[in-house]
C-alpha cells in the first residue's frame, strides 16, 4: 500500500528529524525569556542574544526522558482519561473569540457562552476533556478572563480540564486551582497548550508558562505551526522541519527543567491562501500534515496532538461537514492520541457554534465507532445462528440481534436516517433548526457535578479575590 | 519631435509590463535606459512604476494574481524605484507619503500587517514598520518623527481591539495632522467608525488604495 498518507518510512521521518536538528544546531531557536536561556546556559547550550543552540545529544537527553504514556486526573474518577499508546481523546474549540449564531451572524463571545458550552462538554458523550479557553470571553477584563474559564470548567464540568497558558502568572493561578482540588499532587491534573511562533522561535508569555507546567510536573502540548508558504516553506516538508525543530526545543527546554514532563507533541501546517494572503485550516495538505506528524509522534514514542473538526465555512453546508470530516478522521485514523477542536468551530478556528458544536459530536461519534476494533469473538461470528438460520433466516428476531440492538451501532443524534416521505414531512426539516432543537434538551438536561462544598468555595474564593473582588 | 515621444511613452510602458510580470532585472535596466534617454523621470514614476501597482493591484483584487506574484511586483517596482531615486526632486517621494505601521500592544500576530507594509511600499509609499506589541507612545513617536501621513495600526486579537482605540485617541490627543487606519482579523468597519479611525479595510490592497486616498485629501 503506497498512500500518500500512509507511507512514511523510517528514513524520510530521519531525514524530517536531521534537517530538524540541522536547523537546531546552526539557526537556533529563538527564547525571548532571559530565565530561559539561563537554564539552557547552565546546561552547557550555547546562546547568542536570544537565540539558543541545540546539540544532537541534548535533543537525544530531551527525548529520553518524556514518558510515552500518562493519564490526566478528571475531578470525576471514571472520567480520568489516558494519553498515549492506542487512545484517542477528544476536546472542543480552543481559542475562538466570536460565536457564530445560525443566521450568519457574527457576535463577541461572552462569558456565558463559556458557560454554555461547559455544559454541553459536561453532557458530550464524546468528549472526553475541556478546551481551556473554548471561547474568548471578550466582556470580561482580559488579565482574569482565566480564572474565570478556569472556575467554570471545574465546577460545571468534572472532566479533566486543560491549564492557562496565557502567561506565567495564568499558569501559576491554573496549578493552585488545581491544588485547591486534589491537593498538592504532582500526578498530571490537567494539560496546557503551549503554541510557538513560526518561525523557530516563542514569544516570552508562553515560555513562562512552559517553564511553570514543566516546573510542577504538569502536562504540556508542546505545538509548533507554520502557515505554509507565508510563516513558513510552502512545502510540507520544509514547514515540517521548522515546526519540529521549534517543538523540539521547547519540550527540550520543559525536560532541563524537571525530566519526565508530560508532553504531547505537536506540529501545525496550514497552507496559505494564495489569492489573498489568508490562513486555510481545512483543507488536504493539512490533513496529510497531521498524518505525517502522527507518524513523528510515533518515530520519538511521545503522544500526539492533531487538529479537530476544521471547516472555513461559516454555516452547517456540505463544506463544513465534507471539511470538518476530512480533517478529524485523518488525525483518527493516521494515530492521533488527542485532538484539540474536535467540535464546533468555524472559519479557521475564528468562530464557534453552537449548532455546529452538535453536528460535529455526531462526527466524533462516528469517527469513535471507526476506530473501535471490529469484535471477532465466537458470540460475533455467530456460527450456531448462521446455520441454524440457513437461507431463510430473519435475523430480527434473534436473541442475538435483540441483545445488542442497541450499542452494535452508531446512532447519529442529528443526521437524518429516514425515507424520502417522512424526510420532506419532518418539522423542521433544516439541519441547523434541528440542532438547535437538541440543544434546547441538552441545556434542559444538564446537571451541575457534585464537588465538595468546601472546595467549591475556596475555589471560588481564590477567584474573587484574583480578580480583586 | 511627436515621434520620439511616442517610443519613449512605448518603453514607459514596457517598464509598465515588466513591473506586472514581476521581472525586476528588466525593470531595472528599462528604467536605467529611459533615464539615460533623458525621459521625464515624473514620467518613468507614474507612467511606468506607479501605474504598473494599479494594474497588480487590480489584477490582485480580481483574483487573477496570487499574492506572492502581487509581492514580487511590489519588489520589482521598489527595485526601479531604488534606480530612479537619485534622479527624484527632493519632494517627490516623500510627496506620496509616509505610512507609519505596527501591530498593536498585546498583539504579536504580524503576517497581515507584514502583507499590508510590503505591499504599501510596492506602491511607492515610504513605510516605517514598526513591528508587533507596540503601545500608543511608539506610535505617536514614530509619528511625529517621521512626519507620516498615515497611521496603520493592525491586530489579530479581539482582546487588542480595545488597544487600537486608546492608540487613535493617543494620537487625535497628541494633536499630529495624521490619519488613522485599522485592519486585522476581528476589526470591523462599525468597530473602526467606533473608535474614531480614519478607515479601514478588509484586506491589503483596500489598505493601500484607501492609504493613498487619504494621503491625497
Amino acid at each position: 500500500m503506497n498512500r500518500a498518507i500512509t507511507n512514511f518510512d523510517q528514513k524520510m521521518l530521519g531525514s524530517i528529524h536531521n534537517y530538524s536538528l540541522e536547523l537546531l544546531n546552526d539557526t537556533g531557536i529563538r527564547f525571548p525569556n532571559e530565565n530561559a536561556r539561563e537554564i539552557f546556559r547552565e546546561h552547557g547550550f550555547r546562546t547568542d542574544g536570544e537565540m539558543v543552540f541545540f546539540k544532537e545529544k541534548d535533543i537525544r537527553m530531551a527525548l529520553n526522558t518524556v514518558p510515552s504514556s500518562f493519564t490526566i486526573k478528571a475531578r470525576n474518577p471514571a472520567k480520568d482519561i489516558q494519553i498515549g499508546g492506542d487512545n484517542y481523546m477528544m476536546a472542543p474549540g480552543y481559542g475562538p473569540p466570536f460565536i457564530i449564531e445560525p443566521s450568519g451572524e457574527k457576535r463577541n463571545a461572552l462569558l456565558d457562552d463559556v458557560h454554555k458550552f461547559c455544559k454541553l462538554v459536561q453532557t458530550s458523550q464524546y468528549l472526553d476533556f475541556n478546551s481551556s479557553i473554548i471561547v474568548q470571553p471578550t466582556e470580561v477584563p482580559q488579565e482574569t478572563a482565566h480564572l474565570d474559564i478556569l472556575l467554570a470548567t471545574l465546577l460545571m464540568t468534572d472532566k479533566p480540564i486543560m491549564g492557562s497558558s496565557s502567561s506565567g502568572i495564568a499558569a501559576k493561578d491554573s496549578l493552585k486551582l488545581a491544588e485547591l482540588v486534589w491537593g498538592n499532587t504532582d500526578e498530571p491534573v490537567m494539560i496546557s497548550l503551549v503554541d510557538s511562533l513560526s518561525p523557530l522561535q516563542y514569544a516570552a508569555e508562553m515560555v513562562d508558562s512552559l517553564m511553570v507546567f514543566a516546573e510542577a510536573g504538569q502536562p504540556v502540548i508542546v505545538h509548533s505551526s507554520c502557515s505554509l508558504g507565508s510563516t513558513g516553506p510552502i512545502t510540507i516538508a520544509g514547514s515540517l522541519v521548522i515546526s519540529n525543530a521549534t517543538t523540539l526545543a521547547g519540550i527540550c527546554l520543559a525536560q532541563l527543567i524537571n525530566p519526565g514532563t508530560p508532553i504531547v507533541y505537536g506540529l501545525g501546517g496550514s497552507p496559505t491562501e494564495m489569492k489573498t494572503g489568508g490562513y486555510v485550516n481545512a483543507s488536504p495538505e493539512d490533513a496529510k500534515h497531521t498524518a505525517i506528524v502522527t507518524a513523528l509522534g510515533r518515530y520519538y514514542n511521545i503522544p500526539c496532538r492533531s487538529q479537530g473538526a476544521l471547516t472555513e465555512s461559516f454555516c452547517l453546508d456540505y463544506q463544513a461537514g465534507m471539511e470538518s470530516a476530512m480533517m478529524l478522521t485523518t488525525a483518527a485514523l493516521s494515530g492521533a492520541n488527542l485532538s484539540l477542536h474536535a467540535c464546533g468551530t468555524y472559519g479557521s478556528m475564528l468562530g464557534m457554534s453552537y449548532e455546529k458544536f452538535i453536528a460535529d459530536e455526531d462526527l466524533c461519534g462516528a469517527i469513535k465507532k471507526l476506530m473501535q476494533p471490529v469484535e471477532f469473538t465466537d458470540d460475533a461470528f455467530s456460527m450456531d445462528m448462521i446455520k441454524e438460520l440457513g437461507t431463510s433466516g430473519n435475523y430480527l428476531m434473534e436473541m442475538h440481534t435483540l441483545k445488542r440492538c442497541r450499542s452494535e451501532f452508531f446512532m447519529p443524534e442529528l443526521s437524518i436516517r429516514t425515507i424520502h416521505n417522512k424526510w420532506l414531512e419532518m418539522e423542521p426539516r433544516d439541519i441547523t433548526e434541528r440542532a438547535a432543537g437538541i440543544l434546547a434538551k441538552r441545556f434542559a438536561e444538564y446537571e451541575k457535578p457534585e464537588i465538595d462544598p468546601d472546595i467549591e468555595k475556596h475555589l471560588v474564593q481564590y477567584v474573587n479575590t484574583r480578580k480583586g473582588l | 519631435m511627436p515621434e520620439t515621444k511616442g517610443d519613449l511613452t512605448m518603453a514607459v510602458k514596457d517598464i509598465a509590463e515588466a513591473v506586472a510580470v514581476f521581472d525586476r532585472v528588466k525593470v531595472v535596466e528599462l528604467v536605467e535606459a529611459e533615464i539615460a534617454a533623458k525621459t521625464e523621470i515624473d514620467e518613468i514614476l507614474n507612467a511606468g512604476l506607479i501605474d504598473a501597482m494599479d494594474i497588480v493591484g487590480k489584477r490582485f483584487s480580481s483574483g487573477e494574481l496570487f499574492v506572492p506574484e502581487m509581492l514580487m511586483a511590489a519588489k520589482a517596482m521598489k527595485a526601479g524605484l531604488e534606480v530612479l531615486k537619485p534622479h527624484l526632486s527632493a519632494g517627490a517621494v516623500a510627496a506620496k507619503g509616509t505610512v507609519v505601521i505596527g501591530t498593536v500592544k498585546g498583539d504579536l500576530h504580524d503576517i497581515g500587517k507584514n502583507l499590508v507594509a510590503l505591499m504599501m511600499e510596492g506602491a511607492g509609499l515610504e513605510v516605517v514598520d514598526l513591528g508587533v506589541d507596540i503601545d500608543a507612545e511608539k506610535f505617536v513617536k514614530a509619528a511625529v518623527e517621521h512626519n507620516a501621513g498615515v497611521v496603520a495600526l493592525s491586530a489579530l486579537l479581539t482582546t487588542t481591539m480595545p488597544t487600537m482605540e486608546i492608540i487613535v485617541a493617543a494620537i487625535k490627543e497628541a494633536g499630529i495632522a495624521v490619519k488613522t487606519i485599522v485592519g486585522g482579523a476581528p476589526v470591523t468597519e462599525a468597530f473602526a467608525d467606533q473608535i474614531g479611525a480614519d478607515g479601514f479595510s478588509t484586506d491589503a490592497p483596500g489598505a493601500v488604495e484607501l492609504t493613498r486616498k487619504l494621503l491625497s485629501t
